[in-house]
């Protein structure tokens, strides 16, 4: 086995000299620097788009809230027509008819972070 | 860790990390340098989870050999002879060209643990310790392939 070992020892493979390999590495750090700035913009964006989601559908759902304690619709009062019966349905079920729209726009919010997520990765 | 501080160590490094993969890649400089350059995004990337438990140089040839190994379990279909991609350095004569050559062929015959078990312990100086750490086996399997690897090229490498 010891004349394979000294072949070997004796015979190590020879690299070239070659300037450009540390610039070609430094230029790809730097594609990678720009690639995570991206990704960071992106998340931040999405936080964002979240944070203003959610301050809406609060903010509809408070509005929705306080027409319907301002506002209490007297059934009595309300005529027998088919206008009449659809405005008394509607006042009467405003808060939870206005509900899914402060839901949807949480979801609308929640979707919107999740899909430039899935861009970034892309 | 910063751009510069990884670039610092790398300087260190580029040389025996180059020929490292030379071996691996049977004298194909160009896919070892492709190789190389993937294995260092891969670990400026993954620089964060560098805890020092290990060497720098450990921990960047174990990175750089999973990248051989991917490169390998990718390129299986369109292999290319010894003979078409090593690259003899120009300015050695015939005769250690020949030796090369000789090296080259009979390393490409070796299975991929053997290969780089004796790429780094002859050509590197690596410890069976080291060796073990990079390529993620025990000591003792290292020196199995070793032992293999030397018979293996024995019969491959006239002397």
């Amino acid at each position: 086995m010891n004349e394979i070992d000294e072949f070997l020892r004796a015979n190590k493979p020879a690299v070239h000299d070659d300037p450009t390999f540390l610039l070609e590495t430094r230029r790809r750090l730097e594609a990678v620097e720009g690639i995570k700035a991206e990704v960071d913009r992106q998340r931040s964006r999405g936080r964002l788009a979240l944070v203003f989601a959610l301050a809406i559908g609060l903010a509809v759902g408070v509005l929705a809230t306080a027409i319907a304690f301002l506002y209490p619709m007297d059934a009595a009062s309300a005529g027998q027509g088919l206008w009449d019966s659809i405005r008394l349905f509607l006042t009467t079920w405003k808060q939870y008819l206005l509900l899914p729209v402060a839901i949807l726009a949480i979801a609308f919010g929640l979707v919107l972070s999740r899909g430039s997520r899935s861009a970034v990765r892309l | 860790m910063t751009q510069e501080r990884f670039i610092s160590l790398v300087r260190a490094e580029q040389e025996p990390l180059r020929r490292f993969l030379l071996a691996l890649c049977c004298g194909d400089a160009a896919l070892a340098d492709d190789i190389a350059q993937d294995a260092l995004v891969r670990a400026y990337v993954a620089s964060g989870s560098f805890l020092g438990l290990s060497k720098f140089s450990t921990w960047l040839f174990r990175i750089a050999y999973n990248c051989y190994i991917d490169h390998c379990r990718k390129a299986k279909p369109e292999q290319t002879s010894v003979d078409d991609a090593l690259e003899i350095p120009a300015a050695e004569s015939s005769d250690s060209a020949f030796r090369y050559q000789q090296l080259y062929r009979a390393m490409d015959r070796l299975p991929e643990k053997e290969k780089a078990s004796i790429s780094l312990f002859y050509f590197e100086d690596r410890s069976i310790k080291e060796i073990a750490a990079i390529l993620g086996i025990p000591q003792g399997t290292v020196k199995y392939h070793l032992s293999m690897g030397r018979t293996h090229l024995k019969q491959h490498i006239q002397l």
